[in-house]
């Protein structure tokens, strides 16, 4: 068992974990994991011991690019359309 | 982005919505889990060998944090050094006095205020109708929200998610499940998969072994504790919530009255009176859900305010805050 890593670890670091992208963002985790689940956060599967690994800058622009257009009044279904097509 | 340390992580999450002037039986409980979280600090950063020492150099050292020096000074007494296992420690702290429990408060409150990581606000019960038109004041300590929200959100990724846990959340998780805390950040479907992560964790790792099985509590105050988590637990099901409805001096915290300038209010001025009396109180209101009866948070914790009257020689209309699970 290894201890938490400090902040300026967290942000030399490629990979993040889900707990330190909250610690990161603020958002809330079953938020970040819903949007995990719905495909608009990118992340790695770790076969080993099934965690998931997200790159921090991608996953760290997304959520500011989700938080952005939920601010313009725009539902999931629609973040979801427009994620997909800047893909 | 401000980084604090364990101790102090723990005491932002367990201070939050305790009252300030009064050392309450919950609070007691509080401060014994936040002095074991100094302990368990020390411990993370010594390179967790068998047995702990403290010494009375400590105090003088400049490394040493102002929070500390009141555990320190306690366990040490008139010694130079104290040398003992982790559990020893940990049980230990159920024998430090009121008098030491006053002064970790202080430290610990007074170290986080002055970086603003807490403050001290009126709390929401003197919100409440009958506290407001008799003119009585009760404080309580508010966590700064975005902080509150980044460690509890955090630390329940952690417990929730599959896969390596940090020692810290190792660590959070037996202060969370000794203070109580635990109802307060998990809904009772996670409860479940918490319970379900514990047993694994107490399998398979040394220090949960080592941990999970050391309670700190006193016979007396875990009786009463008991008894007012069972009332809180009757007062939080359907039947126990009407009751409240109709006696809330059973549960007077469960059940804040919040009454409405309108004789037959409308649910828009409704929540408006609502909206209006707590930012009046300097509690910060943000609305979830909007209906008829709409969930709200007020500064970190999520309430519905269902419509309500009480009778007097008039009746008088209005909203009673009922506690939701944080997770939504």
């Amino acid at each position: 068992m290894s201890r938490q890593r400090s902040m300026e670890k967290i942000l030399a670091s490629e990979f993040v974990s889900i707990g330190e992208l909250v610690r990161l963002t603020g958002s809330r985790y079953s938020t970040l994991k819903f949007y995990t689940e719905e495909g608009m956060l990118p992340f790695e599967q770790e076969s080993e011991n099934l965690t998931r690994r997200f790159p921090r800058e991608k996953a760290i622009a997304k959520i500011e690019e989700i938080k952005k257009l939920k601010n313009q009044g725009l539902s999931i279904p629609e973040i979801k359309m427009i994620l997909a097509k800047n893909l | 982005m401000n980084e604090f340390s364990f101790a102090q992580n723990f005491s932002i999450i367990a201070l939050n919505t305790q009252r300030s002037l009064l050392l309450s039986n919950e609070k007691r409980v509080i401060l014994r889990c936040i002095a074991a979280a100094v302990i368990l600090e020390i411990y993370l950063n010594n390179k967790q060998d068998e047995t702990l020492t403290l010494e009375k150099k400590d105090l003088v050292r400049s490394s040493i944090e102002i929070y500390q020096i009141p555990v320190l000074n306690a366990f040490l007494g008139k010694n130079e050094t104290v040398s003992h296992t982790l559990p020893y420690f940990l049980a230990e702290v159920t024998k430090l006095s009121r008098k030491v429990l006053k002064e970790i408060e202080q430290a610990f409150a007074g170290s986080l205020k002055e970086v603003k990581a807490i403050e001290e606000i009126e709390a929401l019960l003197g919100c409440d109708y009958l506290y407001v038109s008799a003119g009585i004041t009760i404080k309580e300590y508010r966590s700064r929200a975005d902080l509150y929200t980044r460690l509890t959100e955090s630390l329940r990724a952690e417990i929730l998610e599959e896969g390596e846990m940090t020692e810290e959340a190792l660590l959070m998780l037996w202060l969370l499940r000794e203070s109580g805390c635990l109802h307060d950040l998990f809904s009772k479907e996670e409860l479940k998969r918490v319970a379900a992560r514990s047993i694994e964790l107490f399998n398979r790792h040394p220090l949960a072994k080592k941990l999970f099985p050391i309670f700190i509590h006193r016979i007396s105050e875990m009786g009463i504790k008991n008894f007012l988590k069972l009332k809180k637990e009757i007062m939080s099901m359907p039947t126990g919530t009407g009751i409240a409805f109709v006696f809330p001096a059973i549960e007077r915290t469960e059940s804040v009255f919040i009454d409405t300038e309108e004789f037959f209010p409308s649910k828009e001025t409704r929540l408006h009176d609502v909206k209006a009396r707590l930012e009046s109180h300097g509690h910060h209101f943000s609305i979830i859900r909007n209906g008829a009866v709409p969930l709200i948070k007020v500064d970190n914790t999520l309430y519905e305010a269902v419509p309500s009257f009480i009778n007097y020689e008039v009746v008088i209309h209005g909203v009673r805050l009922r506690r939701y699970p944080l997770s939504l």
